[in-house]
């Protein structure tokens, strides 16, 4: 950090806060509050001779609430820039601070916070974790219990540069304890909290053990766990030596603790796996080995940089395999645990990672994007005739779009992804996707119904899931009757409710809509335009005619063949068990309202041809009820 | 040594199938609900991980023909606690289901009917936390009759049952009232006159112990050691189990105050037998005060499975209580005189 502040290309704004960030990769329009330290930052010199007058104390945050701060302060002892900051929340405003200062002058009351405009090329994120507060597991007595403590809690107080200066303490009579149970998986691994596994608390678990053991020699240390994860390089010689010095390790977690009045010792009952034992332990003190969670913050920060944020809560990398510090957004890097609970090597490779990737950036005069983006024709637009639309906005993952009306819809070409979900949701074929144009997916359409449509179902697959879903099936040897035909899109939000209508109108007999589960989606809510989108259409069909078995919708994972043949052989059982005349005359009955609505695709140049093949079979169909 | 032969998948199949075993795989075999489970202080060997564990693995002979599969009273103190959150006592219950299919019998004890004293007057069927008792017609002496039966699947012998009967037809094997009635007179206790008869330096304090609102041994000991002049105790399958005339009768010897202590509201260990226990007690101490006797001399507490050693320190608070209220009776008595 100090290397960082020392660098002439690196500038540290801290005690400062995003408010808003605009435009796109290679040009990012940053808005930044730097909030007031009522300090003159060029004018302090660190020493802290105004803490040492200050007559103020409050619980220090960094110190887990274990000793106090002062009014004005910097946040611990390395901290850097080494600037103090009053807080304004607890100064009483008696300018001790300022007699203190003397000739150096750097307290200043007036100061405002300070709007600041940056423009970037590329941002990483990388925002950090909160610890999981264990007072929600009442059967632990974090809170009631003054002996029951968070690991971080113990970190400070077994620390040299903390509070204690390393001595280590019982909260309740600043006795040094001769017992210890150290709690594992404290609202991790839990489906009650988060399911998923911290990662890195085992290893802090082992090393404050060991610490306290080289501490106290006699000290009595039990780790109650349910599995041991040391998997890293040097780790497992780490837990070999934990349990050679004598630590002990107990294979099962705590059903509870409670707390003998008198003594304030902890009784900590869990199961002994390997015993089959129920044991009580009585200790002098309990360290929760609490999850690290996602910050409060984490959807702020997403919304504002269209940020994705995977089940856990963390930030989302664009690809979990292959762009794992890449957000959904381009330009924009995710370093450390606040993409996932991580470890200082794992979390320092990522950042070493991100920072390589941003410079990739900014070396760059030009930037290659996919060349399957949308374009909007601005003749077609009604936006730009004055009506008030903004469909294509809302059905928008990555704010590209934007839309004033009188104005047709602007799509920033730098920030879409070509999901499609704009072209889908226009009603007025105002937008195209290269490579995935209406006509296109219409004439692999008419092609696929060409022969004994009412035996086919008709599957429309997103690129990224459920595509690779329908390939798993084939490369695992999956059986399921022939009768699907596929048509990839790149995500669910670029199926058009129209697509479907047209493939009944072409004599389909089932249709499966498929794409990701929601947290898989490529394109942050692809998945869920879709879902939305077809939850009308269900409705819909049902006033064509249509019934509601023929329809489905499906999501499956690139790893779920199994799933893709099993969904594929019970529409076919449900195709089988209608008759097929009621097939072709529930087709034949909707057609009429079908063609009505597909108007729109006769004024397209590319579609005349496609939609013409039908009309003099359209028109006799129209016909008939009017003879 | 266990044959991978042994491993019955159709019984894996077959539990998850039925209602409320669906989350028989999620179990990692943590041991909270072992460690949690109070049955096993009276049965070392009842460990719900290891049920599941067996069960999960289509261990079918070994978990359908134990016993264990029976003990679980569904307290449910478990359940809250289970990273899994895997509704135990609904998979024990599948278990069971399938047992009672397969003609498996539970061991027992059971509560059972005296079917000479049973009136049928059916409120023993309304206490039963259960729903283990019915009436049914039965032949008695040559001549049909419609009383109590218990359905053996379903009794969890609480003794709520044995405490609500008006005939005295239910008992319970070690806790039917003739044994309750010889441990409360133990070494004569009950016989000597107490504090309020100016006998005794002390109240002379009964307390009646639900057998699960203690958790852990070493604090059942440390109770017992605690036994005197001043305290004796009797533990019940429940707080559910106790009988208003045997407080009385107490009450009417040498026991200056009866404390009744029970689970949690919520942790009772048989559903509802705290609120049946309390709610007794509550209406004999009003009784109690309109027939103006000392107040104070009934109570109920309650005690949480998280609070360790609660239970001398309330005894003590009755015991001063008693005093200070016998004082200012004996203060405003000559006035009212």
């Amino acid at each position: 950090m100090v290397d960082a502040a020392r660098h002439p290309k690196v500038e540290i704004l801290a005690y400062s806060e995003v408010l808003r960030v605009d435009g796109y990769i290679g040009n990012f329009r940053v808005e930044v509050m730097q909030k007031p330290r009522y300090v003159i930052a060029e004018n302090c010199t660190g020493d802290g001779e105004c803490a040492d007058a200050c007559p103020i104390e409050v619980p220090n945050e960094f110190e887990m609430g274990l000793a106090p701060r002062k009014a004005i302060d910097v946040p611990h002892g390395q901290a850097v820039p080494l600037i103090y900051a009053i807080d304004m929340d607890h100064c009483i405003e008696c300018y001790q601070c300022v007699t203190a200062c003397g000739h150096r002058d750097a307290i200043d009351f007036t100061q405002e916070p300070e709007l600041l405009e940056l423009e970037v090329g590329s941002i990483i994120v990388a925002t950090g974790f909160d610890s999981f507060d264990p007072t929600v597991i009442p059967e632990y007595g974090y809170g009631p219990y003054p002996n029951v403590i968070t690991a971080m809690e113990l970190e400070r107080l077994d620390n040299s540069a903390g509070p204690t200066i390393g001595r280590l303490i019982r909260p309740s009579d600043g006795r040094e304890p001769k017992s210890m149970a150290i709690v594992q998986c404290v609202g991790s691994r839990d489906q009650r909290f988060n399911e998923y596994c911290s990662g890195f608390c085992c290893m802090y678990a082992i090393k404050n053990a060991i610490l306290l053991k080289q501490m106290i020699p006699d000290m009595e240390i039990t780790i109650f766990y349910m599995d041991i994860r040391t998997p890293s390089k040097g780790y497992e010689e780490f837990y070999n030596r934990a349990r050679e010095m004598g630590i002990r390790f107990i294979h099962g977690r705590p059903s509870q603790i409670t707390e003998d009045p008198v003594t304030r010792n902890l009784f900590v009952e869990a199961e002994d796996q390997e015993l089959g034992e129920v044991l009580e332990f009585e200790v002098e003190m309990v360290a929760l080995s609490t999850a690290a969670i996602p910050r409060a913050d984490t959807e702020q920060v997403a919304s504002s940089l269209t940020l994705s944020r995977s089940p856990s809560g963390f930030f989302m990398e664009y690809h979990p395999k292959l762009r794992p510090v890449d957000s959904p957004t381009d330009g924009v890097f995710l370093a450390g645990a606040a993409q996932g609970p991580k470890d200082i090597p794992a979390s320092v490779a990522q950042g070493s990672a991100a920072a390589a990737r941003a410079a990739r950036v900014l070396s760059s005069d030009t930037w290659e994007i996919e060349p399957i983006i949308a374009k909007v024709d601005e003749a077609v637009c009604v936006s730009a005739q004055g009506t008030r639309c903004g469909l294509c906005v809302g059905a928008c993952p990555y704010g590209a779009i934007s839309c004033v009306t009188g104005e047709a819809a602007q799509i920033t070409s730098a920030k879409c992804h070509g999901c499609g979900g704009c072209v889908a949701e226009c009603p007025h074929s105002a937008i195209t996707q290269d490579h995935f144009t209406d006509a296109q997916v219409v004439a692999q359409l008419s092609e696929l119904l060409r022969d004994k449509p009412e035996e086919k179902v008709l599957a429309f697959m997103c690129h990224w899931c459920s595509y690779g879903g329908a390939d798993m099936a084939g490369t695992s040897h999956f059986e399921y009757p022939a009768v699907s035909r596929g048509i990839r899109v790149m995500c669910s939000a670029r199926m058009d409710s129209d697509f479907v209508l047209e493939a009944y109108r072409r004599g389909a007999g089932m249709v499966l809509v498929s794409g990701c589960h929601p947290q898989d989606c490529h394109y942050i809510t692809g998945q869920q335009i879709a879902a939305k989108r077809f939850e009308r259409l269900h409705r819909q069909l049902e006033r064509l005619g249509i019934s509601p078995e023929r329809f489905r919708v499906e999501w499956i994972s690139a790893a779920e063949g199994e799933k893709y043949a099993r969904v594929i052989t019970e529409m076919n059982e449900t195709l089988d068990s209608i008759p097929r005349e009621q097939i072709l005359a529930e087709n034949r009955e909707a057609r009429a309202t079908i063609e009505r609505r597909l108007q729109r695709w006769k004024n397209s140049p590319q579609m005349i041809e496609l939609m013409a093949d039908l009309e003099p079979e359209t028109s006799a169909e129209q016909e008939v009820p009017a003879s | 040594m266990i044959r991978s032969g042994a491993f019955d998948n159709s019984f894996v199949n077959e539990v998850m199938a039925e209602p409320g075993g669906e989350h028989l795989l999620d179990c990692w075999s943590c041991g909270t609900c072992a460690a949690t489970c109070l049955v096993r202080r009276f049965d070392p060997a009842f460990n719900p991980r290891l049920i599941l564990r067996k069960a999960g693995l289509g261990l079918r002979e070994a978990v359908l023909a134990s016993r264990e599969i029976w003990q679980c009273s569904a307290c449910d103190a478990c359940y809250p606690r289970c990273p899994k959150e895997i509704h135990i006592s609904e998979v024990m219950q599948a278990i069971k289901n399938i047992a009672i299919r397969e003609g498996y019998e539970p061991p027992g004890p059971f509560a059972s009917v005296d079917e000479g004293l049973c009136s049928g007057c059916a409120v023993c069927t309304r206490a039963c936390p259960y729903e283990a008792l019915a009436r049914g017609p039965v032949m008695v002496n040559g001549d049909e009759r419609t009383i109590a039966q218990v359905d053996k699947t379903l009794c969890m012998h609480c003794g709520v049952c044995v405490a609500a009967c008006p005939s005295g037809a239910m008992s319970l094997e070690e806790f039917n009232d003739q044994e309750i009635l010889t441990r409360m007179g133990a070494g004569g206790w009950l016989e000597q006159p107490g504090y309020l008869q100016g006998a005794a330096d002390a109240p002379r304090i009964l307390a009646f112990v639900c057998q699960w609102s203690i958790r852990s041994d070493a604090e059942w000991a440390a109770l017992e050691a605690m036994e005197s002049e001043s305290l004796h105790l009797v533990n019940l399958p429940c707080s559910g189990r106790v009988d208003p005339a045997m407080i009385l009768l107490a009450l009417s010897q040498g026991a200056d105050g009866v404390l009744v202590a029970g689970c949690n509201e919520g942790e009772c260990h048989y559903k509802r037998g705290t609120y049946l226990g309390r709610g007794k007690v509550a209406l004999l101490d009003t009784v109690l005060g309109q027939m103006s006797a000392h107040p104070g001399r009934v109570r109920f507490v309650e005690l949480g499975a998280l609070t360790r050693s609660a239970l001398p320190a309330l005894i003590d608070r009755m015991s001063q209580e008693i005093v200070t209220a016998a004082t200012a009776a004996a203060v405003s008595a000559p006035e009212g005189a």
